[in-house]
């Protein structure tokens, strides 16, 4: 494989290294603009999402913001109450606890997930495995099942009274282990469930980055000594970092979220301490008409992803200085 | 810029290659067989699933468990085949999902390479904008959403189920981060050559792309194939609607005909799987460099 | 340098495709007052079961009347929502049978009184929706909650249990038979039941509570004692003994566990009846009389039958409400589908193969029929709701229940919570 990057191939360091400046001197020639400036073409480029963007989620995510400021509930007028939706969402002890609790669940689920997806993926991808034909469908598999079916292989599996596991367990002469009735168990469960259907996604993410990291920068590691770790670690995972950047970004993003598979696998319980946010915003707002709260609710869910996403982009940046 | 490789190296690699086999052994074992035991531990639920697709109803929750079906049956498969109008509703699913799995592609494509490429702060703050469309739960702008899709006409047709689900942060974002690893000399060379900047990026940049191109047509067959709420709302005329629909009819308010829901599950991951197998193997199977090849 | 052809190739079939999208569905307009007279209606219902009674009759309507109704199976997962977006783009079926009447389109439906007071039809005047002398639905059938046993276990054991609801058992003589069979046989659980918040009534009435009922001021009010009693003794049952707590706290699926033939008893409703005589095999399984002392049960509308006002096609809709419930065409209506009558005095001859499945109608059928009138109040209350505009979206019971079985509140605060949390969606 050329290494046509640089002119001769060298061992590269930990960091994947940009092109050269562009050249100063040559001014551009179409379109007014200042060097290295350019509006038109980013504009067209843009314009089929922005136009998207306006239409189908700007124009009623702003509608959905004027809700929250009213007691609508899906029918007739919408009175405005000012900040009455918010001030008693910031005083509902229930929103803060499925609020910490969907941190805790995001916080399992997605550094087990970045492990496995980057696991399989590398091994799909390396030349040391044998058999990848079918380890490709199984891997893929999960991620097909919709939550309802998960939900039901899941507490089949993990069933307090009548589950697989339970059934080995017992029959090997342990006892039962409360998977349900245990909120922190029945957490655990979730989170394996979420990983397992949540991977082939990243895992093909991975795969395509896997891919693109040119071949030479290997073999150039290997004439010099270094073994398999080492190049993971210096070449490969610097490679794909914009890859895991926005891996672990969509994968939080993803989890705070997090509805279906809960509500097929525990019911958010039990009781409800496994309420997650967006099962908090249901049952509080859509399922009780009180379409302002929920909108309330989602607004503050969304002030807080942002923040979460601004986080680790300025972390991202900084790790890349 | 072409560099060949000094026609020693095959032979020094060569040797090295025999002196390394030995070694090379033990990884390869240990290598596939962490691989067959994790995938021994995801296949595990699916084929619990698979098998009791082909169980009979009574046989789903008996007690010893069983994992095999002792009297095997698609009996599932067929009632849920002929639950519905499968044919029609596969076709309109079909429609639904290349098309706007088309549609994403371009969009996405253009977008994430703007997002990549260009400078300007509101390019910047337009990726942001994009970030936050994932950040809001579909319930809350499921009403509003509608009222905008009726106030455009696009009610009862398959348009609207396809154009409010073409702009995806994923997509945008897949691209982005794969033309960020694009070095811009590439660019700059297209540029001091004369190209204009989408012919640069048509020509040059989007073929670069294909395993991106490919990964993301899989991720939108599946989301648009799966679609359930929207398309039923938005659908009014039952010869337009989709597949999910279809299944969804045979979970009942009250009870559920597992036998036939699983079938049912089972029939329609099957495209997907097809597709998956088609464009997966094309990716890996690439050979590609983000490099200036002539 | 020109821009290569090769890759604008593309570009047309993307345009093509937005065209076709866009034609595709202005083209097309269900029929709703389409072309003149009305020669078609559409014909809403959700149902998991067959469609076969009803397109029976749509072929016989279309014979008689010359108008042809087109049967659509909605799913039931979203379909109250599908409704009201329907009547927000002015494209509402011309008949529905739908879950419950919405405000939002209550407004534009047919009075069905002609159909409802019809003295041939004998439709039980109690269970029809009526406002101001309007009758606005009719239901299509009655569903009631009942008891169901792990039929093998009790001739194992060699336990008895009564068959005729005049002469019912208790709550706690039952509970002690019950226990007695999953000692002698070695079954896991005495008894799984239904988790919501419907089925929890019947508990409540057979132990005398009234549950929660409607104030004179449109509110509802703080339970009686027998209720809160009631309560107290469910909670007690859910001991992983007698029931296993994970279907009440955490949504274990009970239908399964009853299933899988480790649990003596299945608390659930008429609606498995069909379910169990296809998909129960490895035992036998019958329905047995709802435990007293008082014998009541819940009684539930299934589907409300109403017809829009849709221009043209108001006339030929009211006249298929009208055909669907003629004696002779409900009679073969319900056999085929399974419905409890909401006509009295029919004779109905099931096409269940199964015996267990026409005993336990013929019981179901008797016990309606004995019940305590406490039994409709609890969707006679929802219904009275709606009328005034106002509806409860989602029953607290079944999250506040699910907290008080898991310790997380005593009693008195579940109910508290209940009662306000029905309470906040009715200003």
């Amino acid at each position: 494989m050329v290494d046509s990057i640089h002119p001769t191939a060298k061992a590269p360091s930990g960091v994947v290294p940009r092109g050269p400046q562009p050249a100063r001197l040559r001014l551009p020639r179409w379109g007014k603009r200042r060097l290295n400036h350019y509006t038109a073409a980013p504009l067209v480029l843009i314009s089929i999402n922005l136009l998207l963007f306006v239409a189908f989620f700007a124009w009623p995510a702003v509608t959905g913001l004027l809700y929250s400021f009213t007691s609508y509930t899906g029918v007739g007028d919408a009175p405005y109450v000012g900040l009455d939706n918010y001030q008693r969402l910031l005083e509902d002890k229930a929103f803060y606890s499925a609020l910490t609790r969907t941190l805790v669940f995001t916080a399992g689920v997605v550094p087990l997930t970045i492990v496995l997806s980057l696991g399989t993926a590398v091994l799909l991808v390396t030349n040391y495995t044998k058999g990848k034909a079918v380890a490709r469908i199984i891997f893929f598999l999960p991620w097909l099942i919709s939550p309802i079916i998960a939900g039901v292989i899941w507490r089949w599996m993990f069933g307090e009274n009548f589950g697989l596991v339970n059934y080995v367990i017992t029959s090997l002469g342990g006892s039962e282990i409360a998977w349900q009735s245990n909120a922190n168990l029945s957490l655990i469960v979730v989170i394996v469930a979420a990983a397992w259907g949540g991977t082939a996604f990243n895992m093909l993410l991975f795969v395509a980055a896997l891919k693109n990291v040119p071949t030479a920068y290997y073999e150039a590691a290997a004439l010099d000594g270094a073994g398999s770790w080492a190049k993971f670690r210096h070449i490969t995972l610097p490679a794909i970092a914009p890859t895991t950047f926005i891996v672990v970004l969509l994968s939080v993003l993803g989890s705070m979220k997090e509805y279906a598979l809960v509500q097929a696998i525990n019911a958010g319980g039990p009781g409800t301490a496994n309420n997650l946010i967006v099962q908090y915003i249901f049952t509080k707002g859509f399922q009780r008409a009180q379409i302002g709260y929920a909108s309330a609710a989602s607004f503050v869910l969304l002030v807080v992803l942002m923040i979460i996403a601004l986080v680790h982009l300025w972390y991202n940046r900084r790790k890349e200085s | 810029m072409a560099v060949t490789t000094a026609p020693q190296q095959p032979t020094a690699v060569r040797r090295r290659k025999k002196q390394g086999t030995t070694g090379e052994l033990p990884k390869k074992i240990g290598a596939s067989a962490i691989m067959w035991l994790l995938a021994a531990v995801y296949g595990f639920p699916v084929l619990w699933f698979l098998l009791s697709s082909l169980k009979p109803a009574g046989e789903l929750f008996s007690y010893p468990l069983t994992f095999f079906p002792k009297n095997p049956t698609i009996k599932g498969f067929t009632q849920a085949w002929t639950s519905f109008d499968v044919a029609k509703y596969f076709v309109n699913t079909l429609i639904v999902s290349v098309s706007a799995t088309v549609l994403t592609i371009v969009a996405s494509a253009a977008c994430g390479y703007a997002l990549a490429k260009y400078k300007n702060w509101w390019v910047k703050a337009f990726a942001l904008c994009i970030l936050a469309t994932t950040m809001l739960p579909g319930e809350v702008i499921l009403a509003p959403l509608f009222l905008v899709v009726r106030d455009l006409g696009m009610y009862n047709s398959l348009s609207a189920v396809v154009v409010p689900a073409v702009i995806t942060a994923t997509g945008t974002f897949m691209f982005r981060q794969f033309f960020l690893t694009v070095p811009n000399d590439l660019l700059e060379a297209a540029r001091i050559d004369g190209a204009s900047e989408l012919a640069t990026l048509f020509r040059i940049m989007l073929p670069l792309s294909r395993p991106i191109m490919l990964t993301l047509a899989i991720f939108s067959f599946q989301w648009r194939w799966n679609d359930y709420i929207w398309p039923l709302i938005v659908l009014n005329d039952p010869s337009k609607y989709t597949l999910q629909i279809g299944v969804a009819t045979i979970v009942g308010a009250e009870n559920v005909n597992w036998s036939v829901l699983l079938g049912a599950s089972v029939l329609s991951m099957i495209p997907l799987v097809a597709l998956y197998l088609v464009f997966q193997k094309y990716v890996m199977n690439a050979d590609i460099s983000a490099g200036l090849k002539d | 340098m020109k821009i290569s052809p090769r890759s604008w190739r593309w570009l047309p079939v993307v345009v093509a495709t937005a065209v076709a999208l866009a034609a595709c569905g202005s083209g097309s307009d269900s029929g709703d007052s389409g072309s003149g007279g009305a020669k078609k209606i559409t014909f809403w219902l959700s149902t998991a079961a067959q469609i076969q009674g009803y397109t029976d009759l749509a072929k016989e309507f279309e014979a008689k009347e010359g108008v042809k109704v087109e049967v659509v199976n909605q799913p039931y997962d979203g379909y109250q929502d599908k409704l009201r977006q329907s009547a927000q783009a002015n494209s509402l079926p011309d008949v529905a049978s739908v879950p419950s009447l919405d405000s939002l389109w209550i407004n534009k439906l047919q009075d069905l009184s002609a159909t409802a007071n019809n003295e041939t039809n004998k439709i039980r005047k109690d269970l029809v929706t009526e406002q101001d002398g309007k009758v606005l639905a009719i239901p299509s059938d009655l569903t009631a909650a009942g008891l169901f046993i792990n039929k093998s276990l009790f001739t194992k054991a060699g336990v008895s249990f009564p068959t005729d609801p005049e002469k019912a058992w208790t709550w706690d003589e039952f509970l002690a038979a019950a226990s007695k069979v999953r000692t002698a046989t070695k079954a896991k659980y005495d008894l799984v039941y239904d988790n919501s918040p419907a089925r929890i009534r019947a508990f409540i009435y057979n132990n005398g509570g009234k549950g929660f009922q409607l104030g004179d001021d449109g509110k509802y009010q703080k339970p009686d004692d027998a209720t809160i009693a009631a309560l107290a003794k469910f909670k007690a049952m859910n001991d992983d003994k007698v029931m296993p707590k994970s279907v009440w706290t955490s949504g274990a699926d009970p239908n399964a566990l009853f299933k899988s033939g480790q649990v003596v008893a299945y608390f659930s409703g008429v609606w498995q009846v069909p379910d169990f005589a296809e998909g129960i095999t490895s035992f036998e399984w019958a329905s047995v009389p709802v435990p007293g002392p008082v014998q009541a049960t819940d009684i539930n509308l299934g589907g409300k039958v109403v017809a829009f006002d849709n221009g043209d096609a108001a006339a030929p809709a009211k006249k298929w409400v009208d055909f669907i419930f003629q004696k002779d065409n409900y009679t073969k209506l319900a056999q085929s589908n399974g419905y409890l009558s909401v006509e009295s005095g029919l004779t109905l001859a099931y096409p269940f193969k199964a015996k267990a499945a026409l005993d336990a109608f013929a019981l179901y059928n008797k016990s309606i029929e004995i019940a305590d009138p406490i039994s409709a109040s609890g969707q006679a209350a929802g219904t009275k709701l709606i009328l005034e505009g106002k509806a409860i979206q989602e029953d607290p019971t079944k999250a506040e229940m699910a907290k008080f079985i898991n310790g997380e509140q005593d009693v008195q605060k579940t109910v508290e919570n209940i009662v306000n949390g029905l309470n906040s969606q009715l200003s």
